[in-house]
């Protein structure tokens, strides 16, 4: 019996030697190329009419040690012909400190709401919605540090802060300017139905001395407006909660063959600056019912509306805006999508509010990264 | 005042939540596949088990959901297929759970695919061949030859976590193996009708019990690994020589059986529907009763097929 012993204990050894391993030491590296035909300019849009590059990505991602892991991400972007390199991500992550903490520190994306931790290029959509373009600027990603726990509960509970330099999303004079917390809840109702919902509050420091435009009614400025603010957010507040619900459907559980996703948020914020009166808010929703019909193939319908108060010096203009989308993609395999959408809006206070179709594509070269629920 | 008070009644919810969990002396075992918690308890008989995907689920493509990250969070050990088949979800889970335990490197996580041989590793791998795995096939759990191999370790392994049960862990694999062998003589007598046969597959997921009985795969209804079957490649396979020796079409209970129904239809085969892995029920509840079931099913097929022709 023990002869017998030791020859398996070989076989491992042996195994190991001839194994081939892709790449032993160098870090993982991905590229997301996304691309786009856009019809017509749409109000509160961070993409371009014509043809344009969206958010085209390159990613670095490897353990570091047994306790950390690191990940640099640079997005590469154009704006009216000019090249941007943009830091997205550049953190430290540790991986199991005791009790199930999580810390992460560097440059990353907020965890605040349900889509602004993903990245754009796992969306179903070309664009986020309306209400996170305006108020998040489509993802608010800071440097800072974050704390989060996975509590010992027999269903997923996690409870998270994070501290962030705050100028990505208001540029201002506090170390610290923007805080969040955050807590999500999930689990599954049967095989085939899982659920995750989220309650997110961001407390922005600088809101209160943001600069507010010198009051000028120039409604040509406008675009410009737009173009300034593509990486930041628009209209923001001292307070922003978020609240979202993720419910997921697929027969057996089996998502490779069919999947319904809805989901929704809601995002309210107060306090928009110095001049700001109580009624002064700035408020939006969406909803989103995305159902993949067979594996290569998804259609989704989004509905949302942003219900918001332009900073002019000491007054607001109020603005709104409905937004409906309507797509269909098709993915040949994991790696890549092709995608056809449909956006209408309805607008009062945009100048630029209008219909468009897009066409876009995702392709993701190299590693690819696990998603998230 | 109110938060205060708050925050006193979720320290109450917590404790109570904490009370309500059973005593901590139960080893917790988060599996990835329902192969790996058959063996799980066959070791280790009172485990508490959580399973994350099912023989209904492609094990490729589940998503990483909180109720996993939950069950990850609770783990002694999680026992995993590894060689990049779990890739696109237990990364999330790892990192989402935090277990100091169970993270890549220590002794909580246990890959199967490090103690075996896998098929078809390759050197160079890129994506227009497909969903590759450099590292080799990874669905080894229904080879004969490699799951004793893969069970000692996983014994030494639990073992190792609970030393005090490591006896009769120890003891428990024996066992196991005793029967195993009983069990892969008479697979291989079996063997010898089945031999040179061939059929029709979908993905690897059966390699290494066929390449072990020596049946031959005609053909793939994926165009590439990883990709549904496609129209234009199913008109293809039709035309294809190799189609005339086959004598079924082997499919996995996950998989969508209309492209197999489709070419049964066209071509007359049998279509043999086999859950890929365990599954809840008698008999394919244990890897013996799943390997004893699947040759029973190619059996049938193959014979009926003979049949047929004559």
């Amino acid at each position: 019996m023990f002869k017998r012993f030791i020859a398996f204990t070989l076989i491992p050894l042996t195994a190991g030697v001839s194994g081939v391993c892709a790449n032993e030491l160098n870090p993982d590296v991905s590229v997301t190329l996304d691309g786009y035909y856009k019809q017509n300019e749409t109000a509160l849009s961070h993409q371009d009419q014509g043809f344009g590059l969206g958010h085209t990505e390159l990613s670095l991602s490897s353990p570091i040690d047994d306790l950390f892991s690191g990940r640099l991400t640079a997005v590469f972007e154009e704006h009216d012909g000019e090249s941007e390199v943009l830091i997205e991500e550049a953190y430290l992550q540790t991986n199991g400190l005791p009790y199930a903490l999580n810390v992460r520190a560097g440059r990353f994306l907020s965890q605040v709401g349900y889509l602004n931790g993903r990245h754009t290029h796992e969306d179903d959509f070309v664009e986020r919605p309306a209400v996170y373009r305006a108020m998040l600027g489509s993802h608010y990603y800071d440097t800072g540090v974050r704390l989060n726990a996975l509590l010992p509960t027999p269903f997923f509970w996690q409870v998270g802060a994070e501290a962030f330099a705050g100028d990505q999303l208001t540029e201002g004079e506090e170390d610290i300017g923007v805080y969040t917390l955050n807590t999500r809840l999930g689990g599954d109702i049967t095989l085939s139905q899982s659920w995750q919902m989220g309650l997110s509050w961001l407390r922005n420091r600088h809101a209160k001395t943001a600069d507010t435009g010198d009051g000028s009614h120039d409604h040509d400025d406008e675009e410009g407006h737009d173009h300034d603010h593509s990486h930041g957010a628009g209209y923001t507040g001292e307070n922003l909660y978020i609240a979202d619900l993720v419910w997921k459907w697929s027969p057996n559980g089996n998502n490779r063959e069919q999947q319904l996703t809805l989901s929704g948020e809601y995002l309210y914020a107060d306090e928009l600056n110095q001049f700001a009166a109580s009624d002064d808010t700035n408020e939006g929703w969406y909803v989103s019912g995305v159902y993949q019909f067979a594996p290569q193939w998804s259609a989704g319908v989004r509905y949302g509306e942003a219900d918001l108060r332009e900073a002019h010096g000491d007054h607001f203009h109020s603005q709104t805006l409905e937004e409906t989308d309507v797509m269909l993609s098709w993915s040949r395999s994991h790696f890549s999508t092709v995608r056809l959408q449909y956006t209408h809006q309805e607008a009062s206070g945009f100048s630029n509010a209008d219909n468009t179709v897009l066409v876009q594509y995702v392709m993701s070269l190299g590693a690819h990264g696990a998603h998230g629920f | 005042m109110g938060s205060d008070m708050g925050i006193r009644y979720a320290c109450a919810a917590l404790l109570l939540l904490s009370a309500s969990l059973p005593a901590q002396a139960q080893l917790r075992v988060f599996a990835c596949e329902p192969e790996w918690a058959a063996l799980v308890r066959e070791l280790v008989p009172d485990a508490r088990l959580t399973t994350a995907t099912s023989y209904l689920q492609d094990p490729h493509y589940i998503e990483a959901r909180p109720s996993l990250i939950a069950a990850v969070r609770r783990a002694d050990i999680a026992v995993c297929t590894g060689a990049s088949l779990e890739a696109g979800w237990l990364p999330t889970l790892l990192q989402r759970a935090s277990n100091p335990k169970v993270q890549p490197g220590r002794r909580g996580l246990f890959f199967a695919a490090d103690h075996a041989r896998l098929y078809a590793p390759h050197d160079h791998v890129d994506r227009s061949m497909g969903d590759v795995h450099p590292e080799g096939n990874p669905h080894v759990h229904l080879s004969p030859d490699q799951l004793p191999e893969i069970a000692r370790a996983l014994a030494e392994r639990l073992g190792e976590i609970e030393p005090e049960e490591g006896a009769a862990i120890q003891s428990r694999y024996i066992r196991w193996r005793v029967d195993w062998n009983r069990d892969r003589s008479e697979w291989r007598e079996r063997a010898q009708a089945l031999e040179g046969r061939s059929l029709v597959v979908q993905h690897s997921s059966f390699s290494y019990l066929l390449r072990w009985l020596g049946v031959e795969m005609a053909a793939d209804l994926e165009p590439k690994p990883g990709l549904p079957p496609s129209a234009s490649h199913l008109s293809q396979l039709l035309a294809d020589p190799a189609l005339g020796n086959a004598s079924a079409i082997l499919i996995a209970s996950y998989q969508d059986p209309q492209p197999a129904e489709w070419l049964a239809e066209q071509t007359g085969l049998p279509v043999v529907l086999v859950p890929g892995t365990v599954t809840g029920e008698v008999p394919t509840e244990t890897l013996n009763g799943l390997i004893s079931e699947i040759i029973g099913q190619i059996e049938s097929a193959v014979s009926g097929a003979s049949d047929g022709g004559l």
